[in-house]
């Protein structure tokens, strides 16, 4: 994809997402119809079906011969090398409904299965994250750059989730994994966006960020932020990331992350999306 | 304390609040955080630290020279040479909570400013200057942000509901390490969530607001939850001792929630109750 055509992707996703955010906003505290999914902590919201048909059909209408991934609605369809819009229409479901700020609408696109575009704002935090291959990570219009003085695992600032799956192995792994790592390092802090999580790895409020379970949608957007913004995404147990296969690990430099990797006793092996 | 004297009292904590918050902007922007350790490695402190605290009581005791002043950098400064917190109207003063966050530029850190007469927060003002963020009470007048009129939520009476505040990870004793695991273990998977953002004052804003709808604290002092406490109160929620009592100010813990259900639910939930040297 040409670099005149990125930017008009770009263009495009963040204009969605801020008419996607002010969705989010008329929405907030009202949200009446609730059902779960797949445990009574994963939820879905009136909100979150109607932001994700408005971003597929506007995206559609846009860019007719892209393919699309999104949460509600298609989330099986597997990721090709066709250029793909990958959507999260509300990353922190649960924030959402609680009126607790940190929860974004998360848009990524792919080219060769690479994220090459990644836009991801959050109108309670009135933060616009947004990215392009080779343009660097911004927030707010703002050069981001990750934090550039964190020399090792004990100096660092690490974001966790606990998620929303209550299923013994997943509990055991988070519980065990904190355990390990909670003590090692400067602090722990969860926030409860996978998305924004990687955007704080990326404007240097943390220094890394792991989680088992997350999906595409979740991390496609972040994972070009990170990079844009001189850090790293990885598979948790050290490798190359793989957006499809549920895990990630972002951190400001190579180090750290494998000393997290490393630091970390259980890597779940999970269904890919 | 009459109405008038109380109002005047909190206005002067807003200012100097807001002064305090313009300290750690400067602070951040000029990449000035010379670090220097406390008790642990975690437990930081930082030169802006003690600056904020010099002039948030340099500026309040132009106001109040007759009030006894209670810090976290300069602990339990007081006129008379007592110790601990009496019935004389007392200022605590938390110059920076969350100062790990502040050092790792990260927004969630305030300055936390209360005031207590006959053992009891009156006044309180937490401002986090870098989410522009103003939260302030005082006794019967309700809770604020940014001026705007702030509610606890009102229908979370149990634990299945409830969003829920926690701070893994900070104990230096591997004993105490355990018990508080066990302690999340015990809580977040019965809950919709846990979440922790480094900053006790801050947090108990966010269930003031109805953001979040309870959270327990061990380890803490007085200036981490006097004004931040009232707050919540302030905007219809509750803060309890860990046991389910009512809160002891420096007994170095807390509960705080949306409803005293809910409260005490958590309280009964808890696995294990720690306890510290008192303030």
């Amino acid at each position: 994809m040409d670099a005149k055509e990125l930017l008009r992707c770009e263009r495009s996703a963040i204009r969605l997402a801020i008419e996607a955010g002010a969705m989010m906003t008329a929405a907030s505290g009202r949200n009446k119809e609730i059902a779960e999914k797949d445990s009574f902590a994963d939820l879905v919201t009136e909100t979150d079906k109607a932001v994700e048909k408005f971003l597929f059909n506007e995206l559609k209408r846009l860019f007719p011969d892209f393919r699309f991934i999104g949460e509600e609605t298609s989330s099986r369809v597997g990721l090709t090398a066709d250029p793909t819009w990958i959507i999260d229409p509300i990353d922190g479901t649960m924030n959402f409904v609680h009126t607790f700020p940190c929860t974004c609408v998360s848009i990524g696109l792919t080219v060769n299965k690479v994220p090459v575009v990644g836009v991801i704002y959050s109108p309670f935090l009135d933060k616009l994250y947004t990215a392009r291959k080779g343009s660097g990570a911004y927030c707010n219009g703002r050069p981001i750059s990750v934090s550039k003085n964190c020399n090792s695992l004990s100096e660092a600032l690490l974001l966790c989730e606990f998620g929303n799956q209550r299923d013994d192995e997943k509990k055991n792994a988070v519980f065990r994994n904190l355990e390990a790592v909670g003590w090692l390092v400067h602090g722990v802090r969860c926030m409860g966006s996978a998305a924004l999580n990687l955007c704080s790895v990326a404007d240097g409020s943390a220094d890394a960020y792991w989680e088992f379970g997350l999906h595409v949608w979740d991390m496609a957007a972040g994972a070009v932020i990170v990079t844009e913004a001189g850090g790293v995404v990885m598979d948790t147990k050290g490798g190359p990331v793989d957006i499809m296969n549920r895990r990630i690990l972002g951190a400001c430099c190579d180090k750290i992350g494998h000393e997290l990797s490393a630091a970390l006793p259980i890597h779940l092996d999970l269904e890919s999306d | 304390m009459n109405p008038e004297q109380l109002l005047d009292c909190e206005r002067v904590a807003i200012q100097v609040a807001i002064g305090a918050g313009a300290m750690m902007r400067t602070a951040r922007q000029a990449g000035r955080l010379e670090i220097s350790t406390k008790d642990f490695s975690k437990d930081l402190v930082t030169e802006t630290d003690k600056q904020v605290e010099r002039s948030v009581f340099d500026r309040i005791r132009q106001h109040f020279p007759n009030h006894r002043f209670i810090g976290e950098e300069s602990r339990f400064e007081g006129i008379g040479g007592e110790k601990g917190l009496t019935s004389e109207p007392t200022w605590i003063i938390d110059p920076i909570d969350g100062t790990m966050n502040f050092v790792h530029n990260n927004p969630h850190t305030c300055v936390s400013i209360a005031l207590a007469v006959g053992g009891q927060p009156v006044v309180g003002v937490v401002y986090g200057p870098f989410l522009d963020k103003l939260y302030t009470a005082r006794s019967g007048a309700g809770a604020r942000c940014n001026g705007q009129p702030i509610s606890a939520r009102k229908n979370c009476r149990q634990l299945s509901d409830a969003l829920v505040i926690a701070e893994p990870g900070i104990f230096k004793d591997p004993d105490d390490r355990r018990r508080d695991l066990a302690n999340i273990n015990a809580i977040v998977w019965k809950s919709h969530g846990l979440r922790c953002n480094g900053s006790a004052a801050l947090q108990l804003c966010c269930l003031a607001e109805g953001s979040a709808d309870a959270l327990w604290h061990w380890g803490i002092h007085v200036w981490d939850y006097a004004a931040g406490g009232l707050i919540l109160t302030e905007a219809g929620g509750v803060v309890l001792d860990t046991q389910g009592g009512p809160v002891d100010w420096c007994r170095r813990r807390v509960i705080g929630a949306s409803s005293l259900e809910l409260g005490q639910e958590l309280s009964a939930t808890l696995v294990e109750h720690l306890e510290f040297e008192r303030d």
